[in-house]
């Protein structure tokens, strides 16, 4: 059924839909305008095909349009009802307007009455769900049309113009997801400092990191899932969950090895059918007396700094999980006393380094040239920019302060 | 771009030489080429490492899932001559033991 505007008759349950699903993907009108060379690179090329002054991409946000991409024109928030693209999007199919000015939908339109504006062609971009959250827009100041050939291209021109819009806005989605699964604050317990970063390559990465404190021991893991982007991440979210399973046992003195063997046998099927593996560092610290326990499945980075900056490498020979159906683990010891300092890290920083044979020295300057944490990851942080991380970048640093807090 | 270089031995036995950078683009393709070894029938492998000048953790994960398709097929993946620096990567992460490195492709399946 349809009314004699020739749109839906539940428009406005469409358009509450609609609304939610420009909230959801996080495509309101922006603060700032800013230009995005993913969204330009399909107008220009639009601009050059057709050979239209003006082409865009629009997105309807309540009363607005905003546009993502403009070409032929300044991309200024105009109120939706000034624009084509509203019906467009009520519409939910490609349309082309040959000659506004003789179309009643849209010759009362502000750019065609006063901006000279009289050809129009717009494709639906939609979500996942088939929600329309922006149109793909062609203009001309003369009357045209377009043929089947130029429909079908602007179809394709659309279609990618959807992918970088929806897929982009999906990854940002995901990539506050994946940070929200960090630890938001760091450790400060009697002297103890306690504080990671996780600076993924791509939108979302496999590094993830986690510590707890929980009855005076501080349990801290840090894995490492091979690859990168959106297959690792999802694997690495069953890393975390897997460790975090455990926790209570940790901190109730069981055995690393045993439940790191648990964290594995939790992990295996995912990781075979996967076709991955995964590095995992894991400590259970004695904030009294500054014990310390770790397990090290095939990480193989992580240093203790002590007091008198001498750097120790925390070494071990078990392999990453997922390697080998029989493989275990053990749990080794060691101790931080006041002023020794500890950082913990993935291969992406390990790449990074001008040393790599004998990475442990540079490493700890890291540590022992900063006198807390935050300096030491700020650090970090400028490495990974300065020298372009290509894959995840993830540290965690411990300081326990020279001061015996009691 | 890193390039693979694939031949098979008088003895039957698969070599794969890539050149350059094995990281994760190049890993998906060493991935492939691994498979495509083992599924045309010659499931022992050598992999010679000596023009691969660096080595990350996708790169490893090809390794180790040609290991483990290489073995189920009933034959080995081995790896031969890897620079210093690859050598770091394998013995960080203790796979030093599961992938032994030989010290030249002709001997890597004889002694």
């Amino acid at each position: 059924m349809s009314t004699d505007t020739g749109l839906p008759a539940d428009a406005s349950s469409v358009e509450s839909r609609r609304q939610r699903a420009i909230d959801a993907l996080g495509l309101g009108v922006p603060l700032e305008q800013r230009r995005d060379e993913r969204f330009d690179r399909i107008t220009r090329l639009a601009r050059t095909v057709f050979r239209t002054p003006l082409a865009s991409i629009t997105v309807l946000d309540g009363e607005c349009a905003w546009f993502p991409s403009a070409q032929g024109f300044e991309p200024a928030v105009t109120p939706r009802d000034d624009v084509f693209c509203d019906r467009t999007h009520r519409v939910g199919e490609v349309t082309v307007v040959p000659d506004a000015t003789r179309d009643p939908h849209y010759a009362h339109l502000p750019i065609v009455a006063d901006g000279g504006i009289r050809f129009y062609a717009g494709a639906p971009l939609r979500d996942p769900l088939g929600n329309v959250v922006g149109t793909f827009c062609l203009f001309d100041t003369a009357p045209r049309t377009l043929d089947a050939e130029e429909l079908q291209t602007l179809e394709d021109l659309a279609a990618w113009a959807q992918q970088e819009l929806v897929g982009s806005s999906e990854m940002m989605r995901a990539s506050r997801v994946q940070t929200a699964m960090l630890p938001a604050i760091p450790i400060e317990h009697r002297g103890w400092h306690v504080e990671g970063i996780c600076l993924p390559a791509l939108s979302v990465g496999g590094d993830l990191f986690d510590f707890q404190l929980t009855n005076g021991i501080v349990h801290i893991g840090l894995g490492d899932v091979m690859g990168k982007g959106t297959g690792a991440a999802l694997i690495g979210a069953g890393v975390r969950a897997a460790v975090r399973s455990t926790h209570p046992a940790v901190v109730a003195g069981a055995d690393l090895g045993s439940t790191t063997y648990r964290v594995a046998r939790t992990l295996q099927s995912d990781l075979d059918r996967g076709g991955s593996f995964v590095t995992l560092f894991q400590c259970a610290i004695d904030v009294e007396d500054g014990s310390v326990r770790y397990v090290d499945a095939g990480a193989g980075l992580c240093v203790i700094v002590r007091a008198d900056d001498s750097v120790e490498r925390l070494v071990s020979e078990d392999r990453p999980i997922g390697i080998l159906d029989d493989d275990t683990w053990t749990e080794h010891r060691t101790r931080l006393d006041p002023g020794d300092r500890m950082l913990v890290f993935s291969d992406g920083l390990f790449d990074l380094l001008e040393d790599q044979r004998e990475w442990w020295r540079e490493v700890g300057r890291l540590v022992a040239d900063h006198h807390d944490p935050a300096g030491t990851l700020a650090a970090v942080r400028h490495l990974a920019t300065s020298r372009l991380n290509l894959d995840d970048v993830t540290a965690v640093v411990v300081h326990r302060s020279s001061e015996d807090v009691r | 771009m890193i390039e693979f270089d694939v031949r098979t031995t008088d003895d039957g036995i698969g070599v794969v030489v890539p050149r350059g950078r094995l990281n994760m683009v190049a890993a998906r393709e060493l991935r492939e080429t691994l498979t495509g070894l083992v599924d045309s029938g010659t499931p022992r492998i050598v992999v010679d490492l000596a023009e691969t000048t660096f080595l990350d953790s996708s790169a490893l994960g090809a390794l180790v899932a040609g290991l483990k398709t290489a073995r189920q097929a009933g034959g080995d993946l081995r790896i031969a001559r890897p620079t210093e620096s690859v050598m770091t990567v394998f013995r960080l992460t203790n796979l030093d033991k599961v992938l032994r490195p030989r010290d030249d492709v002709e001997s890597a399946f004889h002694g």
